[in-house]
């Protein structure tokens, strides 16, 4: 492993094709998008596509600092779906327990996210498996906690005031949040030591740990973002659907993962970015957009999901190979 | 030259989840009357059969150092497609049985040489195909479909003499698998590989032929479990193989391989295999809540990671 392509400063000593890539292939698909469908360009439409991307995109943006950190977390989906039931059953119908239901989505979204880390980092185990246990053990609690059964009524005021349009009832509120969350990570990511300090680790866990700086906090603190992230994209998910179910974050672990990689962030860890995780989001919805334009069912699009995953890597790691940087692992 | 077994432990004592295995198989004689009958522990190895053979299909990936996390939508998918098969051509069994194992290692062949192809990590490659495979089943079906063949209902539910048939063939396969990776010059390399593929390459093992071939055998593997779930269902389950990964991953682990591989113990991973199909049966036994035993399920996956720690992280590799 050579430490040519360690980042010292974030996003800019990158090579700048890994970075655009998934800017053209956004905009490529959007251009076919717009040639197989006029109403695609319409405005409403455009923002349906984004309100839809909400919930995926929020937990994307979390699940980014941990794959920037050379971890993983296959718990957001089950976290996603705990978050949801949470939600409904604190809120249980009344105006009055509105902010407690939020708040308490987001602390369960944490809490599990802190789990992860301190077991993780103390561990010092595969990231891989440990989410993927902790996203069964979640699961399992969320069953408990509903006994099988969709329960718990959102509060009234929460779905109508996130599924309202302003400016003009152009702008969803959802499209908002997305935005508000992207740009939340922007900033953590570019803008503190934290953020920083992800790259750093990512690209080389043993030189951090020699350079001194706190590895075992920052991993845990990602685990929590990432949680805390996808906490929030539930939130999200009730406000569209409103219904709790009771596993309505099923398999989303799966796009969340696809729109990072198509994103530029690795499995190899510290490069990629937060605004890359957006594109990449878009580029996943207008994908699987298209293939419903299309009249594929949805078990296609199942499959044209792992294969991006696959090529999305495979084009990863070729370019990396290319530019000189660290190859996959 | 006969290659010494590295697998094999230096003094031969039972692997520590044997110990594990004891105390709960004393628990459950003690308390619950149920689980002492015979026709209990035939139903424990019954149902156990499928894990065994998809954890020792993995015991090849992980020795080599790998990991193939498609195998439980490859159940999935072979147990469909045999059911069709088995109902669309009745009295091929044979025919059809053949048919499926090869589907299963051709698939198996296509992850380890898209592996070997892409460069990619054996992690995402397999977790993609996971997901490209669940596309496939339900591109197939979205609820059960086919009947299986009767003689593959014999295959996963008779007894012979008492003894279960799924019995004999883990058995068959576990001295395979034990010959393959313990005794053969085979495993010797590709235990190299999972210990260093940088060494094992600069020795001049042929590692692209050494994935394709770990691959082709997990795909095989997965085959093999695929028709004796069939037989157990009776009918094509689309989820049938739903998580199956993750479980052949905790009882190779439990058994006593690390998941950086270079080390293996067929004994170890029959026993984890048992160990889980004791557990559940006791749970079921002690009819705790379906929801309960998943997150026990889940914990022990984070128990059995833990436990795998290895304690020469010291050293370098």
């Amino acid at each position: 492993m050579s430490a040519v392509a360690s980042p010292a400063r974030p996003g800019f000593s990158l090579p700048s094709l890994d970075k655009a890539a998934v800017w053209i292939v956004l905009a490529v698909l959007l251009l076919l998008a717009g040639l197989a469908s006029d109403a695609f360009f319409k405005l409403n439409y455009l923002t349906n596509l984004v309100r839809q991307a909400a919930p995926v995109g929020i937990a994307a943006v979390g699940v980014t600092f941990v794959m920037l950190l050379r971890g993983v977390d296959l718990s957001v989906g089950a976290i996603v779906s705990m978050s949801a039931v949470v939600c409904a059953l604190v809120m249980d119908g009344k105006p009055e327990n509105l902010w407690l239901g939020v708040a308490a989505a987001s602390a369960c979204g944490a809490a599990i996210g802190l789990a992860n880390g301190l077991v993780i980092a103390h561990g010092k185990v595969s990231a891989f498996i440990v989410t993927l246990g902790m996203s069964i053990v979640v699961y399992g609690l969320v069953q408990m906690g509903t006994g099988g059964t969709a329960r718990g009524i959102v509060s009234p005021g929460f779905r109508e005031v996130l599924n309202s349009r302003i400016f003009g009832n152009v702008l969803p509120v959802l499209v908002i949040c997305l935005l508000a969350a992207v740009a939340i990570g922007i900033f953590l990511q570019s803008r503190t030591r934290f953020g920083r300090g992800v790259y750093l680790v990512g690209a080389n866990p043993e030189a951090a740990r020699l350079a001194g700086l706190p590895v075992t906090r920052i991993t845990v603190v990602a685990y929590i973002v990432s949680g805390l992230f996808a906490g929030l994209g539930g939130l999200a998910l009730l406000a569209r659907t409103g219904v709790s179910g009771t596993n309505p974050g099923a398999g989303m672990e799966f796009d969340v993962l696809a729109a990072v990689v198509l994103g530029g962030t690795t499995f190899a860890g510290g490069r990629g970015s937060v605004g890359g995780t957006f594109a990449g989001v878009m580029v996943l919805f207008i994908a699987l957009n298209l293939a419903n334009v299309a009249g594929l069912p949805f078990a296609a699009q199942l499959t044209i999901k792992g294969l991006i995953i696959i090529a999305a890597s495979a084009a990863h790691s070729w370019i990396g190979s290319r530019g000189g940087g660290r190859s996959q692992q | 030259m006969r290659p010494p077994a590295i697998g094999a432990p230096l003094i031969p004592g039972l692997p520590r989840i044997y110990w594990a295995l004891a105390a709960l198989v004393l628990a459950g004689i003690v308390s619950v009357p149920q689980f002492r009958t015979l026709s209990n522990l035939a139903n424990v190895l019954d149902q156990s059969s499928t894990l065994a053979i998809l954890a020792l299909g993995q015991a090849f990936v992980i020795a080599g150092g790998m990991i193939d996390l498609s195998v439980g939508q490859l159940v999935g998918l072979i147990t469909v497609v045999a059911c069709m098969l088995f109902e669309a051509f009745p009295g091929m069994t044979l025919a059809v049985v053949a048919g499926c194992l090869a589907l299963a290692a051709l698939i198996g062949l296509i992850n380890g040489e898209l592996i070997n192809r892409l460069r990619m990590s054996p992690l995402i490659l397999t977790f993609g195909m996971l997901s490209v495979l669940q596309g496939c089943i339900f591109m197939l079906t979205d609820r059960s479909i086919g009947q299986a063949a009767p003689s593959i209902g014999f295959l996963a539910n008779g007894r012979i003499l008492g003894i279960p048939v799924s019995l004999l063939l883990v058995v068959a396969v576990a001295v395979a698998t034990w010959y393959g990776l313990q005794r053969s010059i085979f495993g010797w390399h590709l235990l190299a590989m999972g210990n260093s593929p940088d060494s094992a390459r600069k020795a001049g093992l042929n590692l692209f032929s050494l994935t394709r071939i770990t691959y082709l055998v997990s795909g095989l593997c997965a085959g093999l479990a695929a028709l004796l779930v069939a037989g157990r269902l009776g009918t094509g389950f689309p989820n049938a193989g739903n998580g199956l990964e993750l479980d052949a991953i905790v009882a190779v682990v439990l058994g006593g391989t690390p998941l950086k591989g270079g080390k293996v113990s067929v004994a170890g991973i029959l026993g984890a295999v048992l160990f889980l199909g004791v557990l559940s049966n006791l749970l079921n036994l002690l009819q705790v809540p379906a929801f309960t035993q998943i997150v026990v399920k889940g914990l022990i996956v984070i128990l059995a990671i833990l436990a795998d720690r290895p304690r020469r992280l010291a050293q370098p590799a």
